[in-house]
Parts: structure tokens; C-alpha cells; sequence
């Protein structure tokens, strides 16, 4: 069991601190690269039209409190109705989107340039790791750790008498890969933390269709149960213009 | 320090914590100020965990020293909001909770990242 390795100082110089550094680069890089390729496509008019209505409608269900029973009725009729509402979707109408999807390329490409920013420099990034810094101990973290994670931490270690806390220059790639999140949050802004996730909801949306979120708005405006807050907030005014006379 | 340009939308909303089956809260600038815990939070990790290399915390000493700085944020960003936490958010969770656990792998990197360059070459 080896205590304490001596690493030679060189390996900070050349291997951890060069790492982070152009971990933390290609990071930047890859956001205004990212930047640069998103193509401007002008919004389908009609795609645009029922996600307003679709905002309108939303704001009337959450300020519903705020507006008298009869205006609050007419509005819903205006959005709900059977023969011309906002919200209401004739039978037939309803546009396949998977067919719309595939008719609309830019789309598809849009989201294959967004993958591949983020594939190719990390693919990158690991063969050159691989290839330069393969199989010596880079670094070790300052907490102990179970045998379990030898896998994970000494990536390209084949000794199991080296203390788990070292960790391989290959590790330590993917420590950073995971930790520097954060830090990207920080200096490129939210836009680029938010990238991850607006990519899951466009994959989980792939067959995203309008129409239903018309339907299913329509049919929310419809239970909702209209209770004027006007009562309360007199009610409200009056306990704190007694408490202002006293 | 955590708290810079914390609550930065301070005319939120209005009628405060006195009506509470009646949501009236700005999404947006709750977001906002959501968005400004997030990056205090995350600014403090990373500072933290330089602290904690440079100090040369190990093992269990460094994550207490973690949670300590967690806990002082949630403190200074309650104050910062004068212990009115329902004028800018809509739970405590936001302010007590929120980003503590998104933060810990950024404070594990820059923790062993100083640890390594000042104790152990």
C-alpha cells in the first residue's frame, strides 16, 4: 500500500493546471462556435398565433381572481366557445406533427449542428487526454473513498495498490468535465446552463403538436371555478386603514 | 459578499404574505431572483472550494466546511431579503435549499484542484 506518492512537480505544470485551462477554453469556445452556427429561422405565423393564444389564455386562468364573475364569463366564452373561439380546434384540422416535422428540415439540422458542437470538441478533448496523458496518477482528492470507485477515479490505472484517492489524468478529465458547470454558469451566463435542458425538452417535444395544448388549455379555462378577490381585499384594505387611524 | 444584487427586483409583489390562497407573485422576477440564489450559490461553491484546497481541509472537514458555507449564504441571502422571505419567494426551500446539492461537484473540483497545487506537489 502506498502512503504517500511523491508526484513530481512537473505533472501540476504540464498535466493539471494545462487541463483545467483547456477544459475551461474549449468550453468558451464551444459557446460562441455554438452562437455562431444557430441559424435564425422565421417562426411559422400560425405556430407563433396559438402560442399567444395559448399565453393569453394562461394569464386569464392565473388573474381570474382578479376580474368581476361577468367579465371574467364573457372572456371564457371568447376563448372557449363551440363555434369560433380562440381555443376551440375543429374536428379534422389537427396537422400531424411528425409530418410537419419532417417537412420542416431546418429543424432536424438545427439540432444535429447543436449535437455535434457538443460531441466533437469533447471527443476531441478526451483523445488528446488519452493520448498524451494516458496511465499516470495526476492528482488526488482530498477525501477518502471506497474501493468502489477505483473504476471511476483511476480510468487507465491497472494497479489496485494505489490508493483510491489518486486520480488518473483520465478522471480527472471527467471531474472536471462534470464540475465546471458551474463555473461555465458563471462566466458565458445562463443561456449556456439553460442549452442542456432546452435540448432535452426539444428532444422530449420532438412530436410536439399545438393543437393539443389548444385543447387541453380550453378544457382547464373550462373547470376553472371563478372567485372574485375583490371582497378580500377590501376586507384587507379596511384591517390596514384602521391599523393607519389608531 | 453572497448576496450581491441579490433581490434585485425588490417591487415584487405587492400584497405580501397576508393573502395567502391568493398567489400574486411576478413570475418573472421571481425567476429573476431564483436565477441570482443560483449563481450566488454557485460563486460560493467555487470560492469555497478554493478556500478549503488552500486551507487544506481533508476528508469529512472539507464537506462540513462546505455546509457551513451553504448555511451562512442561506443566513446572509435571508437577510438580504429582510427575513421577509415571501415577499420575493414563493417557499423557503428557495432560499434554505435551493442549489446546495447542484453546487457540491463544483466545490469537490475546485477543492481538490487547489488541495493538489498547494499541499501535494
Amino acid at each position: 500500500m502506498a502512503e504517500d506518492l511523491v508526484l513530481d512537480t512537473a505533472i501540476r505544470d504540464w498535466v493539471l493546471v494545462p487541463l483545467s485551462v483547456v477544459m475551461v477554453l474549449i468550453g468558451v469556445l464551444r459557446y460562441f462556435v455554438s452562437k455562431l452556427m444557430r441559424s435564425h429561422q422565421a417562426p411559422d405565423l400560425k405556430v407563433v398565433k396559438e402560442g399567444q393564444v395559448i399565453l393569453r389564455a394562461r394569464n386569464l386562468r392565473a388573474a381570474a381572481g382578479f376580474i368581476p364573475a361577468k367579465s371574467f364569463r364573457a372572456r371564457k366564452i371568447y376563448y372557449t366557445n363551440e363555434e369560433n373561439g380562440l381555443l376551440h380546434v375543429p374536428k379534422g384540422q389537427a396537422q400531424n406533427a411528425q409530418a410537419q416535422m419532417f417537412s420542416d428540415p431546418n429543424l432536424a439540422m438545427d439540432m444535429m449542428k447543436k449535437n455535434l458542437s457538443m460531441i466533437i470538441p469533447q471527443t476531441l478533448t478526451f483523445a488528446w487526454v488519452n493520448f498524451f496523458f494516458s496511465g499516470f496518477v495526476a492528482a488526488k482528492i482530498p477525501f477518502p473513498l471506497t474501493h468502489r470507485f477505483r473504476g471511476m477515479l483511476q480510468n487507465g490505472i491497472d494497479l489496485s495498490t494505489v490508493d483510491v484517492s489518486y486520480v488518473s489524468s483520465r478522471s480527472w478529465y471527467f471531474l472536471n468535465l462534470f464540475g465546471l458547470r458551474g463555473l461555465f454558469s458563471l462566466i458565458l451566463g445562463e443561456e449556456n446552463a439553460m442549452d442542456d435542458t432546452q435540448r432535452m425538452m426539444q428532444m422530449s417535444g420532438f412530436g410536439f403538436d399545438p393543437t393539443k395544448s389548444l385543447g387541453a388549455e380550453k378544457d382547464s379555462i373550462d373547470i376553472i371555478q371563478h372567485e372574485w378577490a375583490l371582497p378580500k381585499l377590501e376586507k384587507r384594505a379596511e384591517d390596514v386603514l384602521k391599523k393607519l387611524v389608531k | 459578499m453572497a448576496v450581491e444584487g441579490d433581490p434585485r427586483a425588490s417591487a415584487k409583489k405587492s400584497l405580501g404574505d397576508a393573502l395567502d390562497d391568493l398567489p400574486i407573485f411576478n413570475a418573472d422576477n421571481l425567476q429573476n431572483n431564483i436565477k441570482s440564489i443560483y449563481y450566488s450559490r454557485t460563486f460560493l461553491s467555487i470560492i469555497g472550494g478554493v478556500i478549503a484546497g488552500i486551507w487544506g481541509f481533508t476528508g469529512l472537514t472539507g464537506f462540513i466546511f462546505y455546509f457551513i458555507v451553504m448555511a451562512a449564504a442561506s443566513f446572509s441571502l435571508a437577510a438580504k431579503a429582510k427575513f421577509s422571505v415571501h415577499a420575493y419567494f414563493d417557499s423557503w426551500s428557495r432560499i434554505l435549499l435551493d442549489g446546495i446539492f447542484g453546487g457540491l461537484m463544483s466545490f469537490v473540483l475546485f477543492w481538490t484542484f487547489a488541495y493538489d497545487i498547494v499541499h501535494i506537489f
